[in-house]
């Protein structure tokens, strides 16, 4: 048993950090630290940086033109993004499709997809909630007929993450309605520039378009362009979920946000306040205790030893943590948090604030922030499935 | 970073396991705290195994292990619902001995590595709740040695300890840092009215007036500081042991017991307790590791790791005792069955060496301005 890393790890952290501090542009780290708006081509700049470092798809395997990191250093680079301040990586690309293709996709698909994603060109969005399957996805009705060489998709999803940049979307659909629900999905990549195709963002409760609608009226979609086998796409889908692990927690991005709820604290005067400051601290401890449940997960796959079932857990507690301290963020802000002017959030404004420029997101993302127990599989099917590992029935 | 333990570490456990599965059933357990909860005999025995002499150095004919082999025991310990002073006397006693002068250790310490001599450290003063910086007991030089005077409260095993550990004021208020020493003194020589407790133990009030005590150390307040810290980590170690236990009998206890025609692990309401209770065993297991592992640590970090990581507990201890007897339902309250006693002892460690509102004052106090656990 060892708390610390080894010096072969903290020797790549500094290499990461170096990087990141000489790479990161400073207009978007200053957005991140003051949680400002982040626009299309902020998001964009940083991912074609990393793309062009080769670390884009910072947890690929070698053969498919990933460092082939192994998973403390994964955590170690995203640890390094999280706390220069660079965005988070908009995971659809690198993080979710890309290990789908690279596990169950042909030769052709791998070659005509990966170098997209892995540059940062081709801004990927997901295709898997729809109106009527929520927390039951299995019960999802976007329909994919084939006809000839070719997929005709009717139907619609929605909650799609910044769908409209999206250029391609990966879609499970509707291929039977044979048996149980889950045996008739079928795993479909989706030119969104296709015919048929309608985007319609859905303005969320911070007044921000985070999220859409997507349509599919007839469209066409070759027939190569199914992933593995049809009726097959649950278990990829399954297999994309297991590839999420401790990244899910945030624990990295949590500890920055911290120090900002400390600033924000200080500056308002209530990090004096012993009633405010012990909820701070309170957080502090749970972010710790998050952190010591990311690093036995990361020590438990280095080692191969003992095995930990707790992504249910590290989604839960992350979530709520990301909650709470927007949270407190808020009540730090005090009354000033009511105001609600949209361009305050914009790098560069020049109208007046109220109270401090510091304020002016809080509100936005403490509203914002009630996603994160709802998306990724429900706080609730999580108990669900941790209570499955528990009770064994 | 590795979480993994070695092999002479899983040995250790299996030792101590197997000790439990044979020896220490919840019967004797049972038995032992309904006669009053001494715990001498245990003590023994698991001297015989050579735990009495965990951390004592080999030159005084202890195993010379260090943080992690102590949190092994003491999850195991927790895990047998073992009654016995086990942090005081072979964890805390022995780290604060081991900065005697050397006659005072040559004498004391192959004794208690053996086991037969039990020293308790009588760390508790009625006014001075949690904060161990508070001494009234005052010691004054007498010939070659000193007489002690005050009182200590609740302290583990007092009736049946051979000696005890006391700090003892030599100069300052109340609550000056400095001026405090640490004195052997001979159970015999002090005035000791035991009791029994709430988790099956037994504990005593100690009334010193002008009791002849020896030096162990001058200036002492590093080494109570790490003699809290050492017993925050063994509380710590022994709760997640507690939990383990406590969660294993809930699980079984649902997946048999049936109402409705159906056992009532099939109820969402209670499953969903479940899962919440292993988040909070999951988080507190890491954070006792974390204990443990920042022991050496220099005393800034490792105060304020300590403090986090009995916020934690704390906090899971409560949860996941009080839960799991919830979903019992009514076999959980009765004094037959185990929940209630592991419940017991788990209300009983959030008491000790500081509760939750304590240390999250001391986290509070020594925030930075990052944090983390490398902080």
């Amino acid at each position: 048993m060892d708390l610390n890393f080894t010096d072969d790890e903290l020797a790549f952290r500094n290499e990461v950090r170096q990087w990141v501090a000489a790479n990161l542009p400073a207009d978007i780290s200053q957005k991140v630290h003051q949680a400002l708006r982040l626009t299309r081509d902020d998001l964009q700049r940083w991912a074609k940086i990393l793309g062009k470092q080769g670390w884009l798809g910072w947890g690929w395997p070698k053969p498919f033109g990933g460092p082939g990191w192994n998973a403390v250093q994964k955590h170690l680079f995203e640890e390094e993004c999280a706390l220069a301040g660079a965005p988070r990586v908009v995971p659809f690309g690198p993080v979710m499709v890309a290990p789908v293709i690279m596990a169950f996709g042909s030769a052709e698909q791998q070659q005509r997809f990966l170098p997209g994603i892995a540059s940062g060109e081709v801004w990927w969005s997901q295709g898997y909630s729809e109106p009527g399957s929520g927390s039951d996805l299995a019960s999802l009705k976007c329909r994919a007929e084939r006809k000839g060489d070719r997929y005709v998709v009717n139907g619609q999803k929605t909650w799609t993450t910044l769908g409209q940049y999206g250029e391609w979307i990966f879609c499970l659909v509707r291929t039977s309605t044979e048996g149980k629900p889950q045996t008739g999905i079928s795993f479909l990549l989706i030119d969104m520039k296709s015919p048929g195709v309608t985007v319609r963002p859905i303005v969320l409760l911070d007044g921000e378009p985070e999220v859409n609608e997507v349509w599919f009226d007839n469209v066409q979609v070759p027939a190569d362009n199914l992933i593995g086998e049809e009726n097959k796409g649950w278990t990829y889908a399954k297999h994309l979920l297991a590839h999420e692990r401790t990244n899910i927690a945030d624990v990295n991005r949590a500890k920055r946000e911290l120090e900002r709820l400390k600033r924000i604290a200080k500056a308002e005067g209530v990090y004096d306040d012993r009633r405010f400051r012990d909820q701070i601290a309170l957080l502090e401890v749970d972010i710790v205790a998050l952190e010591m449940m990311v690093l036995r997960v990361l020590s438990a796959e280095k080692s191969g030893k003992q095995s930990l079932d707790v992504a249910g857990l590290l989604k839960i507690r992350g979530s709520e943590i990301q909650q709470r301290y927007t949270e407190l963020m808020m009540l730090a802000g005090g009354p000033c948090s009511r105001a609600f002017i949209f361009e305050a959030m914009d790098a560069g404004w020049q109208g007046e604030h109220v109270g401090a420029a510091h304020i002016a997101p809080l509100a936005g993302s403490y509203f914002n922030m009630r996603k994160t127990t709802i998306y990724g599989g429900s706080n609730e099917v999580q108990r669900n499935i941790v209570a499955q590992t528990v009770l064994g029935s | 970073m590795d979480f993994d333990f070695s092999d002479d570490q899983e040995a250790l456990r299996d030792a101590v396991r197997r000790w439990v599965d044979k020896g220490f059933g919840f019967e004797r357990r049972h038995a032992l705290a309904r006669d009053g909860g001494a715990t001498r005999e245990l003590h023994q025995e698991l001297a015989d195994l050579g735990l009495a002499g965990l951390t004592v150095a080999a030159e005084h004919g202890g195993l010379g292990f260090g943080a992690v082999e102590a949190m092994v025991v003491m999850e195991e310990l927790g895990r047998g619902l073992v009654n016995a002073p086990y942090a005081h006397a072979a964890l805390i006693a022995p780290a604060l001995l081991a900065a005697a002068p050397r006659p005072l250790q040559a004498d004391w310490l192959p004794r208690i590595a053996d086991g037969r001599a039990l020293v308790i450290p009588a760390l508790q003063e009625r006014a001075a709740r949690y904060r161990n910086a508070h001494v009234q007991s005052r010691a004054a030089h007498s010939g070659d040695g000193f007489r002690l005077t005050g009182a200590k409260t609740v302290v583990p095993a007092g009736d049946e300890a051979d000696a005890f550990v006391v700090p003892a004021r030599t100069a300052g208020d109340d609550d000056d840092p400095e001026g405090v020493g640490l004195f052997l003194v001979a159970r015999a020589d002090a005035s000791v009215r035991g009791y029994p407790t709430q988790d099956g133990a037994r504990a005593a009030e100690l009334t010193l007036s002008a009791t002849p005590a020896r030096q162990v150390a001058a200036d002492a307040a590093d080494l109570l500081s790490l003699a809290h810290d050492i017993g925050i980590a063994a509380a710590c170690a022994e709760a997640v042991g507690l939990m383990d236990r406590m969660v294993a009998v809930t699980v079984e206890y649902m997946n048999t017991r049936k109402q409705f025609g159906v056992p009532i692990s099939s109820f969402q309401a209670l499953r969903h307790r479940v899962a919440d209770v292993k988040m909070q065993l999951e988080l507190g297991r890491s954070m006792s590791y974390y204990a443990s592992l920042k022991l050496g640590e220099p005393e800034p970090q490792r105060r304020r790791a300590l403090s986090q990581a009995k916020v934690q507990l704390g906090h899971s201890m409560r949860f996941v005792g009080q839960q799991c007897i919830q979903l019992h339902g009514g076999i959980g309250v009765t004094d037959e069955y185990i929940a209630s006693h592991l419940f017991k002892r788990l209300t009983m460690l959030e008491l000790a060496f500081g509760d939750t509102l304590h240390h999250l004052g001391e986290v509070s106090e020594r925030m930075q301005d990052s944090a983390g656990v490398f902080a």
